[in-house]
């Protein structure tokens, strides 16, 4: 019997009597996410010099790149969004690809991971939005066009982060759910073939399941989970960067 | 996979999960930013005004450089030009010298020529004076010698003739 579950729920303790707090799988690997990145970020940010050797042209170049990217989508006077954008989109990719490990599950397998993501940039374009509009001047957006309008508007803002979180949820959980369903398909179809074997041991191993899910993987995984958390960052940048128009245009509004 | 009972659904809001994930998030975000973004970022931006400024540097060098060769070049045409005018000055001048002293020499020479011309002049007009004199006396001396004796034909030939060699000879 195939059972597709969420994360399993690690331990529970009761926060001074007042709540239960659980840990899931999720926290697990978001938390090994964090580690990761803590101790690549400080590995990498030392001993920066001038003239730089093999591992800081490589460091420059992907630094590089990311602040290219976002300036293409948000715009120069958006650069400083660049560090962040850098940490969503590593704590994704690495969120997901940590299921490869085969002991964890993925951070993003979990929609309370990628909602909080998502609102996290929501909560950034309402932030900007009032920043620069005041409340009521981004209350009125809403009825932008035309008052009709309205009820949209408000759909498609809540929509927004539900769509993102939704969308990148999806792809690693159900990309992991297609896996576990081609390991437990590859195990029947291994047993159908070694049936005829007597001994009870060997008719047993899966021997389908050497090789095959290595290379769908490659897509379901590395593939799937690249793109996601570059979907995921490109979203971002392109909501906070409308968000945050350029200067000369916000003085002509 | 690690074991446990309890598991969540499939889809599930956590709020827990939702607290750490944001927690680390901000972690990753604040670590990346102090430790790798910045620094990286500012050592990227500092090789490229370094190099910008070397480049601008090299500008400006050759902008002098050309500078300075217009400026050498319009004063070494500007001496051509001057020497050019000493040379024509000069040769000028030692024309209008060489003439003046050819006209100079020219003159001087006639002066002598004049001063010459009159001193011969002026001796000829004193030796003729001279052989005035010289005559006169000679006539004296030839009518004493004429009255004291008596004259012949013959002795009149040789009286002459003595009156001349004795010119020649006093003469020469």
């Amino acid at each position: 019997m195939i059972e597709v579950t969420g994360p399993k729920i690690l331990f529970t303790f009761s926060f001074f009597g007042l709540f239960d707090v659980t840990i899931t799988e999720t926290v697990l690997s978001s938390f090994l996410v964090m580690l990761t990145l803590v101790i690549l970020s400080i590995c990498l940010g030392r001993n920066l010099k001038k003239r730089p050797g093999r591992r800081q042209v490589l460091v420059e170049k992907v630094v590089q790149m990311l602040y290219n990217m976002v300036r293409d989508t948000m715009g120069e006077h958006n650069l400083r969004f660049a560090p962040y954008i850098g940490a969503l989109f590593c704590s994704s990719l690495l969120g997901t690809l940590i299921s490869m490990l085969g002991f964890f599950r993925s951070a993003t397998a979990d929609i309370s991971t990628t909602i909080t993501w998502a609102l996290v940039t929501s909560v950034l374009v309402w932030f900007y939005n009032i920043k620069n509009n005041g409340f009521f001047g981004w209350l009125k957006g809403f009825t932008e066009p035309i008052v009709v309008m309205t009820p949209m508007n408000i759909v498609s803002e809540i929509a927004q982060p539900v769509s993102m979180a939704f969308r990148h949820f999806g792809n690693v959980a159900g990309g992991s759910v297609l896996t576990m369903l081609i390991y437990n398909a590859l195990a029947a179809v291994s047993a159908l073939i070694l049936g005829w074997i007597p001994n009870a041991f060997i008719s047993s191993i899966p021997i389908l399941q050497v090789g095959i899910p290595a290379v769908l993987s490659l897509y379901f995984d590395l593939f799937s989970g690249f793109i996601q958390a570059l979907v995921f960052s490109m979203l971002t940048m392109v909501y906070v960067g409308a968000a945050c128009p350029p200067p000369a245009e916000k003085n002509a509004k | 996979m690690l074991n446990s009972a309890a598991t969540e659904p499939f889809i599930s809001l956590n709020i827990w999960t939702s607290i750490f994930t944001l927690c680390n998030l901000l972690i990753v975000f604040l670590i990346m930013k102090k430790f790798l973004f910045k620094p990286v970022k500012k050592m990227i931006d500092d090789r490229q005004k370094e190099i910008d400024d070397q480049y601008a540097d090299a500008e400006q060098s050759k902008a002098d450089a050309a500078e300075l060769k217009a400026r050498y070049e319009a004063r070494l045409s500007e001496a051509n030009a001057e020497k050019e005018a000493i040379l024509k000055d000069a040769y000028r001048k030692a024309q209008l010298r060489d003439e003046e002293m050819l006209r100079q020499a020219q003159e001087q020479a006639a002066a002598t020529l004049r001063r010459a011309d009159e001193q011969i002049a002026l001796e000829k007009k004193r030796a003729m004076n001279d052989i005035k004199d010289e005559v006169s006396v000679m006539a004296v001396d030839i009518a004493s010698a004429v009255l004291a004796r008596d004259i012949k034909k013959s002795e009149h030939a040789e009286l002459i003739d003595s009156f001349i060699e004795n010119l020649g000879e006093s003469h020469d």
